[in-house]
């Protein structure tokens, strides 16, 4: 009788390991629909570091034009393009943060991007401390981000804000100060429940260290769970910017960003209804992307646990 | 032109200075405006002015009003009918002591139950009201208000010069807290005001100035009954045309026609035509809607965007009015760099004032100098509006940056508010600034977070409203005195304040439009501010309303409004 014998000795390669991995997104629809809308934008963004179709900040043509061969979406109040403005918007959200100063210096990574990072770093530190520790770090860590939590979370950009002006760090900063307290809960939830694992306690009995624990068997094993928050976290940052921005305490104009561009024409709704329109969609777009492409992904790591 | 109907000697009876001001006019030295202006400043009634100033109007100017109530507006044609309810969306703030009015929504329903001593009608020109007329002595430092006898307040108590002054003792009050206090600082307290009999008050000023009746139509003058106690939506007691039935604050305002109100109407019983004012308090983009859909007649000082709205809907008529509102680009010359004057200019000379003015304001306003004066003050002096020249300024740049040993592009913040045209100006004058080797970082907040610090700020837009007079808002902004008020550019110059003082005691039209001449030249050559342009506003009303006023600063008048369905 013919056994199949297993390939022992034929690793995948890294290419096939990083494939299987990815692969997973594609097992699931949602996932898929949501990728393709976010690389859609990411294009559209990557685009607009070398070509607009017109200069976005230039008020070159009549104002509040409709949609036309030449300004795609029509103009804006100030006469400017609104496809081009559209186009540069997805920079700031996606793709590079300007440093605060006189300097024209860029880091990569949107804005949205950077304070969802600034959440998990500043949320998953605390929330491992608060779970693994326990007692009066659980307790004390706990009470401050319950109290935060409890803020409205306008108010506290407000506060964030006022205190601190505008700019893009600025706004980095209120979306980290703002996730950082739903970030720790689910880490602090992780970390209570993989802490009771027999791998913790041998590594408890190596005598490893409390930060080797937390950070090195701890969290590998909670960062599925984790970038399935960030995903949904990045789309709750692009609304706190198009939020900040149609408040007018986002970010300074006249770089476009898609909250400021609704903000504005929001004033000129009467007489120019779809400048409203295009980035109010552009905004609803890559949020509900980035949702679906997060909701995919986790339908898809539960089967895989399961 | 019409022969004149009184002689030169009746003229000099009333004030030695009308004749020489009738000369000018019939010389086409000054226009018909100024001189009926100069005629009832010195003390001659308005309806006799507009008739030594000729029948015939000039097509520029509107026509000046009878007597009897002080607004000008062509005479109704056709029939007056009365009755009916006039609605106006505005936002409806907590009221209490109209001296201390400081926003003009809470001024247009304190105008409904009360009135003023003098009136600035849409044409600019002040006008007696509850006066019958004024006297200024020949150097304008002693004047004689007489007030019209027969006026009652609606609790049928008889105005008289006691209810004068004891509105004069409110405004001088420092614990009330008006800004008339600030506006009559040429008065030493109640003692430079004196009762000469029942309906005659004479102003004894400390130091001359020509223009104490529009200071006494300065919004938060009504006059008030020697009662008040202090609070006028639990007193409205007032010599006004309408009755206020209830005030909601932040909701409804609703008044009633007056029956016994002392101003006759075109069909001989008293004003108003109207039965019924009602102002709903809504926010402005929900006024607009309301106003398209005709659940409101009018809306409250439309914002350039509710114009552009507005213009076109099909039974809504737009009223435009030239005026003194601007926002002013000033810039602290206590501070670096806008303490050398090379700079500023470097600045002023970047304004693209066409573009600005179509960007901001859809082309609705009259382009302007580098000067706190406008076309709509009397005794403006003409000049060229300065063109865009972005290569001039950069000359002025490079020179100061090699004299500081910086670079070029130099970086500024420009901080305003996002409230009327602000952020347009400001992102229009960036791009426009960036040719002339400026850098400008943008600081928009909201409207509370400017004004918190507009007096403070290096480089800001700020918004000013009308004023009849340049001599009024000159001295609240660019003398060394307002330094610590109003002086946000902490700007001033001694021969500037010197001319200033000599034209505020000036009569004669033409001497003080020499001296206004000067003091353009010395604010655009040296001065604290660039000004692109003078704001237009609109009063937008349903057709069905007539004798409609557009007022430069929004005032609703609406006692011989009437409505024609």
């Amino acid at each position: 009788m013919a056994i199949a014998q297993p390939t022992a000795g034929v690793r995948p390669s890294r290419w096939q390991q990083m494939w299987k991995s990815v692969a997973i997104i594609f097992e699931s629809r949602v996932a898929t629909v949501g990728l393709a809308m976010v690389l859609f934008w990411l294009l559209i963004g990557f685009i607009s570091l070398v070509w607009t179709p017109h200069e976005p900040n230039a008020s070159d043509f009549i104002q509040n034009l409709p949609p036309n061969g030449t300004n795609w979406l029509g103009t804006d109040h100030l006469g400017r393009d609104i496809t081009s403005r559209l186009m540069q918007g997805t920079q700031v959200i996606l793709l590079k943060t300007r440093l605060p100063g006189d300097s024209e210096i860029s880091i990569p990574g949107g804005v949205a991007i950077w304070g969802v990072i600034g959440s998990l770093v500043l949320g998953v530190t605390l929330g491992l401390n608060a779970g693994y520790r326990g007692g009066w770090w659980d307790q004390i860590i706990m009470q401050i981000l319950d109290a935060l939590i409890a803020f409205p979370r306008i108010v506290l950009y407000l506060v964030v804000i006022a205190a601190l002006g505008q700019g893009d760090m600025v706004v980095i900063l209120a979306i980290t100060i703002t996730g950082a307290p739903g970030v720790a809960r689910l880490a602090r939830s992780l970390a209570m429940d993989i802490k009771t694992r027999d791998y913790i306690r041998a590594a408890e009995t190596r005598g490893e260290s409390v930060r080797y624990i937390m950070f090195r068997e701890i969290l590998p094993n909670a960062r599925g769970p984790l970038l399935v928050d960030a995903m949904l976290r990045v789309g709750y940052a692009i609304f706190a910017i198009g939020t900040l921005g149609f408040l007018g305490i986002g970010l300074p104009p006249p770089d476009p960003d898609w909250g400021n561009m609704v903000n504005e024409a929001r004033r000129n709704i009467f007489s120019n209804q779809t400048a409203v329109i295009w980035p109010s969609l552009a905004i609803a777009t890559l949020v509900i992307g980035l949702n679906l492409f997060a909701d995919g992904l986790r339908e898809e790591l539960t089967r895989y646990q399961k | 032109m019409k022969k004149n109907i009184i002689s030169r000697e009746q003229m000099e009876e009333v004030h030695p200075q009308i004749p020489k001001a009738y000369d000018q006019f019939t010389q086409g030295r000054i226009s018909r405006r100024e001189f009926i202006r100069m005629a009832t400043l010195l003390g001659m009634s308005a309806s006799l002015a507009v008739a030594c100033g000729g029948g015939e109007e000039p097509a520029a100017e509107p026509a000046a009003a009878p007597d009897t109530g002080g607004e000008e507006a062509a005479a109704p044609t056709g029939g007056i009918k009365r009755g009916g309810t006039w609605t106006g969306s505005m936002n409806l703030q907590l009221l209490d002591h109209p001296a201390r009015l400081s926003w003009v929504e809470g001024a247009n329903i304190v105008r409904q139950i009360g009135e003023y001593l003098t009136e600035t009608g849409p044409d600019n020109i002040t006008r007696p009201y509850l006066l019958e007329k004024w006297e200024a002595s020949a150097d304008v430092k002693t004047w004689d208000l007489f007030l019209r006898k027969g006026i009652k307040f609606n609790n049928g108590d008889e105005l008289t010069a006691d209810d004068v002054l004891f509105t004069f003792g409110e405004w001088l009050n420092p614990d009330v807290g008006s800004s008339m206090l600030g506006l009559l600082s040429y008065l030493k307290g109640m003692e430079s005001v004196e009762k000469v009999d029942d309906y005659h008050i004479r102003l004894h000023l400390e130091t001359a100035n020509i223009g104490v009746p529009e200071h006494l139509f300065h919004y938060p003058a009504i006059v008030l009954h020697r009662d008040f106690e202090g609070d006028i939506i639990k007193q409205p007691v007032g010599t006004g045309a309408f009755t206020l039935e209830e005030y909601a604050e932040g909701e409804r305002a609703v008044f009633k026609r007056r029956e016994d109100y002392w101003r006759m109407g075109e069909d001989g019983k008293p004003l108003p035509y109207l039965d019924e004012l009602i102002y709903v308090s809504t926010d402005k983009d929900a006024g607009v809607a309301a106003l398209q859909s005709g659940q409101v007649d009018t809306l409250y000082d439309p914002r350039p965007s509710d114009f552009q709205a507005l213009k076109d809907v099909p039974g809504l008529v737009v009223r435009p009015v030239s005026t003194a509102q601007c926002l002013v680009l000033r810039m602290r010359v206590d501070l670096e760099p806008w303490d050398d004057n090379r700079v500023r200019t470097a600045l002023k000379m970047c304004q693209d004032r066409p573009k600005i003015l179509q960007l901001a304001y859809f082309g609705e306003g009259d382009l302007s100098i580098d000067a706190h004066m406008a076309p709509v003050h009397p005794a403006y002096c003409e000049k060229d509006i300065p063109k865009y020249d972005p290569e001039g300024a950069k000359a002025l740049l490079e020179e100061y940056a090699a004299e500081k040993g910086i670079e070029l592009p130099l970086k500024v913040t420009l901080a305003t508010k996002n409230d009327q045209a602000e952020p347009e100006i400001a992102q229009a004058l960036k791009e426009q600034a960036a040719a002339g080797g400026f850098d400008i970082s943008l600081d928009i907040t909201d409207p509370a977070g400017y004004w918190d610090r507009w007096t403070e700020v290096d480089l800001g837009i700020t918004s000013w409203t009308h004023r009849p007079l340049a001599t009024m808002v000159l001295p609240l902004a660019y003398i060394e005195e307002a330094i610590g008020a109003w002086n946000e550019t902490r700007w001033f110059d001694d021969e500037f304040t010197t001319l200033l003082r000599e034209a505020e005691a000036t009569l004669d039209v033409e001497a003080r439009r020499a001296i206004m001449c000067k003091l353009e030249d010395i604010m655009q050559e040296r001065g604290p501010i660039g000004n692109a342009f003078w704001k237009s506003i609109w009063n937008i009303t349903h057709e069905r309303f007539q004798n409609v006023k557009a007022h430069p600063t929004a005032y609703d008048l609406l006692y011989d409004v009437w409505i024609d369905e």
